[in-house]
């Protein structure tokens, strides 16, 4: 039996628009499942309706096999982090680490040893005295998150909880999550804009946009074979390059589709090549770390490429020849932007020639 | 508070003193003997209020002032607040027209309603009692409002909040709308508190024992002490006069400081 199911949910705001247009998953028990998407696409509203903060009037939500369109939210044994925190002003952070427990009646000295040990966990322990208003931003987002921590429900709502913490702390906060998952085997539905968070955390990643479900996979699937260009542009930092398949010299594939591949499938030449391959000028080079990001324009646009540090780098203004490696390559319709299953022939496997003629 | 400025200080301090001189005349006029009063001399007596609190019987008023201002304040916050609750957070069938009906209270005189009321409690046989004093005061079209729009102003990220951590609507009222509300519900206390405590005309309609005579009751009958003779005690009315404002001085004093605090800080980003 699924932990959660929605079948066909719509939802619009009264005298608004519709804000989501059917969307359908089935969640399984103690699932990690990440929603991304662009902001105001509907991934907050959607939370909301599972939270049974706000009515769900079209379509169905079912909670362990039952329909719970009309279960109140304190009946729903959901925990839910808030995007804006939300924790009460007038108590101290152990108090509010605490006051689920006192609700469901939990006796004093267990919820103060379960909300200290939280507490622990998320390096709290030294302001568990403190009101919500003389604590940082950072440190109201880990309070938040020891709220719904400190009960443990079958489901967790978290709608961006790590997005005000620090690097060090976000990367930290993200193994504690991932085991705090594991431990109590609890299902997660987890918001998120970052998408080494996505592709990190989630045993399965939605993509959103518009209020429509674009794509419900693992993060396997979803960076590799991803249904649309939405979808393939949204995730992979910097992201894929999108290119007309008549702007790739010696290609020998589909003709009049858009051809997606990821800087990281491009390599750099100093002279034309064999081989499917694009003319570039550099514009810009740019260090991540690990690797550079080399930014070209080209007469399809702009390009962006990944050099591993080490490599020579090319200076701008200099004229280049990218080549793409054929098996990294996703085509696309080129108006509805649907992923198609094309094969991508090696030009070694068909020569120019013949491409021209078939043509 | 420090004012920068002296001037402002020196302006202060005259305002202040020009308010309270009414009342620390009236206070020092409580201490004269009436003959001493009239004849301009100066006097030290406690005769007065002694004479208020046996003779007059004001320790008996005072006691009933406080039971039925007490129970109309409390009372009337938690009608209020129930009120201010529901209207701030809640749509239903016809709230609007609802709400509309509350605010609309505040546009009729209570002048209006005394006769209509007091047919009505005449009816209910409640006249001379406790009950017939605080039941047509506990419905308070203002302090209804007033809370609504406080309450309006408290995000409702908090109730969603509270109701995730597994509260009822009443638990999210008590642990978490009315401790951020104390600041207005106090305000509001107070105001309801020292409206009714100044209430005169309906205690004078709705009550006849003399043993249920709230302080304003009693000090208005001081002036009809003796009726053949056109001299009236003033300094036997301004000891009643003290008697019943100084409760309303101290309790405010001890509220003041809570009034004005905000509790909003930090609750979302
Ligand atoms: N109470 C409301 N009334 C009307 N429209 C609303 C309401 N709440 C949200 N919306 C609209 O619904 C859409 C989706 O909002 P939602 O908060 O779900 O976006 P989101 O995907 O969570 O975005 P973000 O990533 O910025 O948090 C937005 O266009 C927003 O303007
Ligand atoms: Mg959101």
């Amino acid at each position: 039996m699924s932990a959660i199911t929605l079948k066909d949910i719509r939802k619009s705001y009264a005298g608004g628009p519709q804000i989501l247009h059917g969307v359908s998953m089935d969640i399984q028990h103690g699932e990690f499942i990440v929603i991304v998407g662009p902001s105001g696409c509907g991934k907050s509203t959607l939370l909301r309706l599972l939270a049974g903060l706000d009515p769900c009037e079209q379509g169905e939500l079912l909670i362990d096999g039952k329909r719970a369109n009309d279960l109140p939210p304190q009946d729903r044994d959901i925990g839910m982090i808030f995007q804006n925190y939300a924790l009460y002003p007038h108590m101290t952070v152990l108090e509010n680490i605490a006051f689920g427990l006192e609700l469901r009646k939990v006796p004093k000295v267990e919820r103060l040893k379960r909300a200290r040990s939280v507490a622990e966990t998320l390096q709290l322990t030294s302001y568990l005295d403190r009101k919500p208003g003389a604590l940082s931003g950072g440190q109201r987002q880990r309070v938040a998150m020891g709220r719904a921590m400190a009960r443990d429900c079958s489901t967790f709502l978290m709608d961006e909880p790590l997005s005000n913490l620090d690097n060090a702390l976000r990367v930290a906060m993200r193994t504690e999550i991932k085991d705090l998952h594991r431990q109590l085997g609890a299902t997660i539905i987890y918001v998120t804009h970052d998408q080494t968070e996505a592709l990190s955390l989630a045993d399965r990643v939605a993509v959103m946009k518009d209020g429509h479900l674009q794509q419900f996979d693992t993060p396997d699937m979803i960076y590799d074979q991803p249904v649309n260009r939405f979808v393939a542009g949204f995730l992979g930092s910097p992201a894929m390059n999108f290119v007309p398949s008549d702007c790739i010299d010696d290609w020998g594939g589909a003709r009049d589709i858009d051809v997606g591949f990821r800087p990281e499938a491009l390599s750099l030449n100093r002279s034309p090549v064999s081989g499917p391959s694009i003319a570039a000028r550099v514009v810009l080079t740019e260090m991540t770390g690990a690797t550079f990001i080399v930014h070209c324009e080209s007469e399809a646009g702009r390009l962006s490429a990944v050099v591993a540090r080490g490599e020579e780098l090319p200076h701008e203004g200099d004229k280049i020849w990218l080549s793409l490696d054929p098996s990294q390559v996703l085509c696309f319709d080129a108006i509805s932007g649907v992923r198609l299953d094309l094969p991508v022939v090696h030009h070694s496997q068909m020569p120019k020639t013949h491409v021209k003629e078939t043509a | 508070m420090k004012p920068e400025n002296p001037f402002v200080a020196v302006l202060a301090l005259v305002a202040g003193l020009l308010f309270l001189s009414p009342v620390l005349y009236s206070i020092w006029m409580s201490f004269q003997t009436a003959d001493a009063y009239y004849t301009g001399n100066i006097d030290f007596t406690f005769r007065n209020y002694e004479m208020a609190i046996g003779q007059y019987n004001f320790a008996r008023y005072l006691v009933n002032s406080v039971i039925v201002s007490g129970l109309v304040t409390l009372i009337g916050l938690a009608v209020a607040t129930c009120a201010a609750f529901a209207f701030a957070r809640y749509t239903f069938a016809g709230s609007n027209l609802l709400f509309g009906a509350v605010v609309a209270t505040l546009m009729i005189p209570s002048h209006i309603t005394l006769i209509p009321n007091y047919l009505t409690l005449a009816k209910a046989g409640l006249l001379d009692t406790y009950a017939g004093l605080v039941l047509p005061a506990v419905s308070n079209g203002f302090a209804a409002f007033f809370l609504r729009q406080f309450i309006r102003g408290i995000p409702r990220a908090l109730d969603e909040a509270a109701y995730m951590d597994g509260a009822s609507p009443l638990k999210v009222l008590w642990r978490v709308i009315i401790p951020l509300s104390k600041p207005a519900i106090l305000s509001m206390g107070l105001y309801i508190f020292i409206s009714e405590w100044n209430n005169y005309i309906w205690p004078l309609v709705a009550i006849g024992r003399e043993d249920l005579y709230t302080l304003q009751i009693g000090l208005a009958r001081l002036y009809r002490v003796n009726p053949g003779e056109d001299i009236i005690d003033w300094p036997l009315v301004m000891a009643a006069s003290t008697i019943t404002i100084l409760p309303v001085l101290v309790g405010f004093i001890l509220v003041e400081r809570h009034l004005i605090r905000g509790m909003m800080m930090g609750a979302v980003k």
